[in-house]
């Protein structure tokens, strides 16, 4: 039973900030119908940005306030690399065939991953520890204090972005691009500005969970990104892709099953059985566990 | 463009057979890179160029192929060129059975669950399934190919095994083009509706075409365990795929176009080694740039059996 919750907490973590990274995935993919291959490692790279952020401006501070700035400006700037990567790579292939964007979002991946490379260098780095180690024990089951900061905000940053797609102006343009972008720009909707808003609130959010990881590994490296990258687009191809809640719903159930694959079988096995289960669910129902938004023939 | 290739070919041919004996032991070794590469890359073209269908899980097959002949070198004793048929036909079969029951699948999706099945097998060779693979070492120490007789231990030797190798399949290829299963191929890629209505069984076609790109990836896989003596499971990560995925669209799936794109990914790197930490970010910028200006590729592949008056407008490149 311990280990059950203790995996149970975990994978609740690893879990939101999948959920994170995810939306930015399945935000993107509900209205370009292009799997933004560059998205996990702009997450690595706001570990990175963070990490200079806290060295460089903030003169290693670590009250609320300057741990409060980290996010917000690391938010901003990849929001601003998310705009800048969608104009260079992605706007000039709009109309071209679908293959010729995913080669040039995988360009844009290795730019990036290879960016950090060479300004921070190919060694792992040490994130600061931004939140005290405080650890709770109940009766064998260890939850810490960044475990619970995560998921808080995690959630708290969804339902932001759920109340935001579904009660306001801007989210009913976002809803309507995504399920036919030439109605919507005959109904006087700037598809251009939607694209360009859901390039910052998905690379804001991911900067989020790339400063989690920071936080919660410790671990940076510059090629991390492919690996957790991965890992959210199968949890927003489990939940629905296109489909917002479904990404969240989907990063959960896969870290969970990742926590409890670890916890009961074995660490060095969890990629290998998360890629089975996807396999099983495309084949089963690729359409994911709440369907997808994207009408479309699978 | 036709005439020039009438003397290309020719010219390309002769200067590849005579390569080795120019060059010294460094460069030999590149141009065996080289062609083997150009093998995988050229088999990635059958599926994802040809047929159309988003594979990024090319290395699998590749390291498949590697790992028969390793496997059944080292552990079982087999001589090397014993290993060839199976080595080429234990990936086309996993290449059919894999790709059976995925098909069906949209795009994107087949190229996630084809990350998968890559990510999937080099975490099988890691953790030393059935206790053959040897882990996360690889197997070293594997024997020359030697042939009737003939022990071909020198590099000149191996460069030539992969010199035919390459010829083999680049006439596998042009005979594909001309062929009823390159014709179903190609519609079935122009327009999967269309070619079903006119009763081409595209499944059955696909599946084709995963298993005939296996087993040459296979076959390039036996020549390179052959080269390195030694094969290891990073040699097959899918960031491996994703390169061969990358040259065949960046060249336009064709040969000329696939050859160059091989040249420029694994050859250039080795002529510029200053700049060896640059090499990707730059070769990022390239391929963004590339799919700008050429959204086709930088040498589109063109269909040339269908006659010009039936072709009305319309184009011919890679969707």
């Amino acid at each position: 039973m311990d280990i059950f919750l203790q995996q149970l907490a975990n994978g609740l973590t690893i879990g939101s900030m999948f959920a994170l990274v995810a939306l930015g995935y399945t935000m993107v993919y509900g209205v370009m119908k292009l799997i933004n291959f560059a998205h996990g490692d702009m997450v690595a790279a706001s570990a990175f940005v963070g990490l200079t952020i806290y060295t460089q401006v903030m003169g290693q501070a670590t009250s609320l306030v300057a741990v409060i700035a980290i996010f917000l400006l690391t938010a901003l700037s990849m929001a601003v690399v998310g705009i800048l990567l969608e104009r260079i790579a992605y706007r000039p292939l709009r109309e071209a065939p679908r293959l010729s964007a995913v080669v040039s979002a995988l360009g844009a991946s290795l730019v990036i991953q290879n960016g950090i490379m060479l300004i921070w260098g190919p060694r792992m780095r040490i994130f600061p520890e931004l939140v005290p180690q405080v650890y709770w024990d109940f009766g064998g089951v260890v939850i810490s204090l960044i475990q619970v900061i995560i998921l808080a905000l995690s959630l708290i940053l969804m339902v932001a972005l759920y109340l935001f797609v579904e009660k306001t102006r801007m989210g009913a343009a976002i809803r309507a691009s995504s399920i036919d972008q030439d109605a919507a720009r005959l109904m006087g909707i700037n598809v251009n500005n939607v694209i360009a808003l859901i390039f910052i609130i998905g690379s804001s959010l991911g900067a989020v969970g790339g400063l989690f990881i920071g936080l919660y590994y410790r671990g940076i490296t510059f090629n991390m990104g492919w690996q957790y990258g991965l890992y959210a687009f199968i949890a927003a191809i489990l939940g629905g892709i296109g489909n917002i809640p479904g990404a969240m719903l989907g990063g959960m159930l896969l870290g969970l099953f990742n926590a409890f694959i670890a916890g009961y079988v074995s660490s060095t096995w969890a990629d290998a059985f998360t890629f089975i289960l996807l396999i099983l669910i495309l084949i089963v129902r690729p359409t994911g566990i709440l369907g997808e938004r994207v009408a479309e023939k699978v | 463009m036709k005439e020039l290739q009438k003397f290309a070919y020719p010219i390309f041919f002769a200067v590849m057979a005579v390569l080795p004996h120019l060059l010294n032991d460094r460069w030999q070794a590149v141009a065996i890179t080289f062609l083997i590469f150009a093998v995988v890359a050229l088999s990635q073209d059958i599926i994802l160029g040809k047929a159309g269908m988003f594979n990024m899980g090319q290395a699998l097959f590749f390291g498949m192929g590697a790992y028969t002949t390793a496997i059944l070198n080292n552990q079982f004793g087999w001589p090397i060129a014993a290993t060839i048929p199976l080595a080429i036909l234990i990936p086309a079969m996993f290449g059919i059975l894999l790709a059976g029951p995925i098909v069906h699948l949209r795009g994107d999706y087949l190229l996630v669950v084809t990350i998968g099945f890559n990510i999937v097998f080099v975490q099988v060779l890691q953790n030393n399934l059935g206790g053959v693979t040897g882990g996360p070492n690889g197997i070293f120490g594997l024997d020359s190919l030697s042939l009737f007789g003939f022990d071909l231990m020198s590099q000149v030797a191996v460069y030539y095994f992969a010199f035919i190798v390459l010829l083999l399949t680049l006439w596998v290829m042009h005979n594909l083009a001309g062929s009823k299963p390159g014709r179903a191929l190609h519609y079935l890629r122009e327009d999967q509706l269309a070619a079903e209505s006119i009763g081409i069984n595209t499944r059955i076609y696909k599946i084709f075409a995963f298993g005939l790109g296996a087993g040459i990836a296979g076959l390039a896989g036996t020549v390179f365990a052959v080269q390195y003596s030694a094969v290891s499971p990073e040699a097959f990560e899918f960031i491996q795929s994703v390169l061969f995925f990358s040259i065949v669209l960046v060249g336009g799936s064709s040969v000329p176009g696939i050859l160059l794109g091989v040249f420029v990914m694994f050859v250039l790197p080795e002529i510029f080694r200053e700049f060896a930490t640059w090499r990707y970010f730059i070769f990022g910028f390239a391929m963004i740039a590339a799919m700008i200006l050429r959204p086709r590729g930088i040498w589109p592949a063109t269909f040339g059996k269908i006659p010009k008056f039936l072709i009305k407008g319309g184009s011919h490149g890679a969707q």
